[in-house]
């Protein structure tokens, strides 16, 4: 159990396609090329947590940029019928300044074992995940500004 | 042919190993070496159920229900492996019952580099949107589709790319002997020309599905093989996409229920869709409209089962998919044909429009904290004559607007109002339940970490059993608390509570919550598709844990 253990302290976001704001496929690995530490959060049209801590995170991100530099990515995980929807819905949210991922058959969250949405993980530069949290009651966003300063 | 398949994703996989490819390397440079790491989730939804005489509510002989599954995953730079466990003790009330004891269900190995990669074992996809086919899990649903065999996809840089697949789907607990293999490939031309302001790609897929005929379908001229296949593509510029996928999904053979010895004894079908959706995002501004047609678009894993997870494809509701309990009342499934002696509709056509907006802070209507809007509406007709765009009778039809405000930094309100019609006999006659909906949900924040969220809801309709009101309070205490209780009261017609409270508790990727309550008989809806469920009465215990 401990070798289990200490293998699993190295998760990180593995590499699976997902679309863009384009509708482009890309691969997630793509996302450590700047080497900024990342906010991750996974969504849906349907999650009220979801919206509610992404729309925290918007409201507070002017004020947290200041304190370190990282980016927020916003994974939607609607299924395709609501994929259009979603970028509607973020676009009318005024998330523009997400990185918007759209992972219409849920490969990432898989990935990730996402099995409850809100989820939110923070990463290091190097796609390390250092900090996750499973649900949302308003007030728990200030952990992850937390997260993001505690990463040198 | 699948030791065929496997033999050219081996040899796929021995030459992907031997490619140099300086950008992998560099990534596992920077990862941890060797011992690679492991992921894994767990998750118990379990039930004891009691009797409850004022709603007839289901009990099972076990009085007991629970569904459980643990996932595993290990990565190791290119190289990825995992199994899922399902047990079901039995399985919860309202779920398809060939979910049953316990398995080792999907298990898997996989390759994965920069444009390469394959997969043995159970895998899911999806080509286009779905409708022609998808393999997705949904425990809502009790849906797991899972394709068992092998899958190899390659990408050229960031212009082709193409993957090609071979299985048997998981039905149930285990792998059913229909067979599914299929292809699906995307061009980006404007990768390919280097436009940079706009992106344009074509794409386009195959599928055949074989399964076994008894001899009489033999007679009546059915094929083991069908092939379907989808051509799409995808515009986007500025803010401003069109999207358009066309399907054709080969025939279908459904059972003639009046055959008496003669005539037919399977009507033969082609399935077939239209989809499009365009729309405009920018500043603040989403807009978005969805238009579909489709007859006979329904795929079953099993031709001769009526489970509600017994699918190949994604036929979703496309309209709005609501939270709030009594908006749900009456929810919209897809309607892929009917052919009883009474009613004959070949599918659906229809769509929806939604509008959003961000008043931003500072404007006039904004004010201080902004203000956001948005409007839906839905509307799906029969087909009136098969084969042609006419429409027929009004199926489901809903038009929304909702309005959030942040009044002060402690004040959020969201006020909603729905317009719902639906058609309970699913097109075989005019004849609409309307029902008008308000809800009022109310946020107060009285420090950083307390706060407290209120939902005022009613239902007004002359059908069905009339007005309902509803009411939930919920108590927050951040990070990782968080209780509420709920009532939906039918005062038009039952005089029936149907009562619920809970308590949740969150720690790190560790959720744990135990509620108590009655429960409706109705449906349950996930991703736009829908089962229905009985009444139940019981005390349920939800743990999720990932790492």
């Amino acid at each position: 159990m401990l070798s289990l253990l200490s293998i699993s302290s190295f998760a990180q976001m593995p590499s699976v396609k997902v679309d863009n704001v384009k509708g482009e496929q890309i691969s997630t690995s793509s996302l450590l090329d700047d080497g900024k530490p990342m906010i991750v959060s996974f969504w849906s049209c349907t999650c009220k947590p979801c919206i509610m801590e992404l729309d925290a995170i918007n409201e507070n991100f002017p004020d947290w940029i200041e304190e370190a530099d990282f980016k927020v990515v916003a994974v939607s995980t609607d299924d395709a019928r609501f994929t259009a929807k979603a970028r509607s819905f973020a676009a009318g949210r005024g998330w523009s300044d997400f990185v918007q991922l759209y992972d219409k058959n849920q490969e990432l969250m898989r990935a990730m074992n996402v099995t409850v949405t809100p989820q939110v993980f923070v990463l290091d530069g190097q796609g390390k995940i250092v900090y996750s949290h499973t649900g949302y009651v308003p007030g728990s966003e200030e952990e992850l500004i937390k997260a993001i300063k505690k990463i040198k | 042919m699948f030791v065929a398949f496997l033999l050219v994703a081996g040899g796929a996989l021995a030459v992907a190993a031997e490619r140099p490819d300086s950008e992998d390397e560099a990534v596992e440079n920077k990862s941890e070496k060797s011992r690679g790491y492991l992921s894994g989730s767990f998750e118990t939804n379990t039930t004891l159920y009691h009797k409850d005489v004022k709603t007839s509510a289901t009990v099972p002989d076990s009085k007991f229900g629970s569904n459980n599954y643990l996932k595993l995953d290990y990565y190791n730079n290119r190289f990825s492996a995992g199994i899922q466990l399902e047990a079901y003790s039995p399985v919860l009330v309202g779920y398809p019952a060939e979910l049953e004891k316990a398995a080792l269900t999907n298990y898997y190995v996989s390759w994965t580099d920069k444009s390469f990669s394959v997969t043995a074992g159970t895998f899911y996809e999806q080509f286009g949107s779905g409708l022609l086919f998808r393999s997705w899990e949904d425990r809502a649903l009790g849906l797991n589709n899972a394709v068992m065999g092998a899958r190899v996809s390659y990408n050229y840089k960031d212009i082709v790319a193409v993957k090609a697949l071979w299985g048997l789907p998981r039905f149930g607990m285990s792998f059913s002997d229909t067979q599914v293999r299929g292809a699906d490939a995307s061009v980006s031309i404007s990768n390919a020309a280097g436009w940079n302001n706009v992106y344009f790609d074509v794409q386009g897929s195959v599928l055949s599905r074989y399964e076994a005929l008894d001899a009489d379908s033999e007679i009546d001229g059915c094929k083991a093989n069908t092939t379907g296949w989808s051509a799409r593509t995808n515009f986007e510029t500025s803010g401003f996409y069109l999207k358009g996928e066309y399907v054709d999904a080969g025939l279908k053979y459904y059972y003639n229920t009046s055959y008496a010895g003669t005539g037919d004894m399977y009507y033969k079908k082609r399935g077939n869709a239209q989809l499009i959706e365009t729309g405009y995002n920018n500043g603040g501004l989403g807009v978005g409209l969805t238009l579909r047609r489709m007859e006979w678009m329904g795929s079953k894993i099993i031709n001769s089962n009526s489970s509600t997870s017994n699918m190949l494809n994604y036929i979703p509701a496309i309209c709005t998919q609501y939270t709030y309990m009594l908006t749900t009342l009456h929810p919209y499934s897809a309607r892929t044909g009917d052919l009883t002696e009474s009613f004959r509709n070949s599918g659906e056509l229809g769509g929806q429009l939604d509008v959003y907006y961000n008043f931003r802070r500072g404007t006039k209507l904004g004010g201080k904290r902004g203000m956001k809007i948005h409007a839906n509406f839905s509307n799906y007709y029969t087909i009136y004559k098969e084969g042609t765009f006419a429409a027929g009778n009004v199926l489901f039809r809903d038009f929304s607007i909702d309005w959030e405000k942040q009044w002060t930094k402690q004040f959020k309100s969201i006020l909603l109002y729905s317009l719902q019609q639906y058609n309970p006999s699913y097109g075989a006659d005019k004849n609409l339940w309307t029902s008008h909906i308000v809800v009022a949900d109310l946020l107060y924040k009285y420090s950083k970490s307390f706060s407290t969220r209120l939902e005022l809801q009613y239902l007004h309709t002359k059908a069905d059993r009339k007005d309902w009101v509803a009411a939930m309070l919920e108590v927050n205490f951040a990070p990782s608390w968080s209780i509420y209780v709920s009532d939906m009261f039918n005062h038009g017609s039952t005089m029936l509570n149907y009562y619920n409270g809970g308590v949740a508790y969150t720690r790190s990727r560790t959720r744990v919550a135990l509620n108590y309550g009655r429960y409706k008989a109705g449906y349950i809806c996930s991703g736009g598709v829908c089962r229905q469920i009985p009444a139940y009465t019981g005390l349920n215990l939800t743990v999720t844990t990932s790492f």
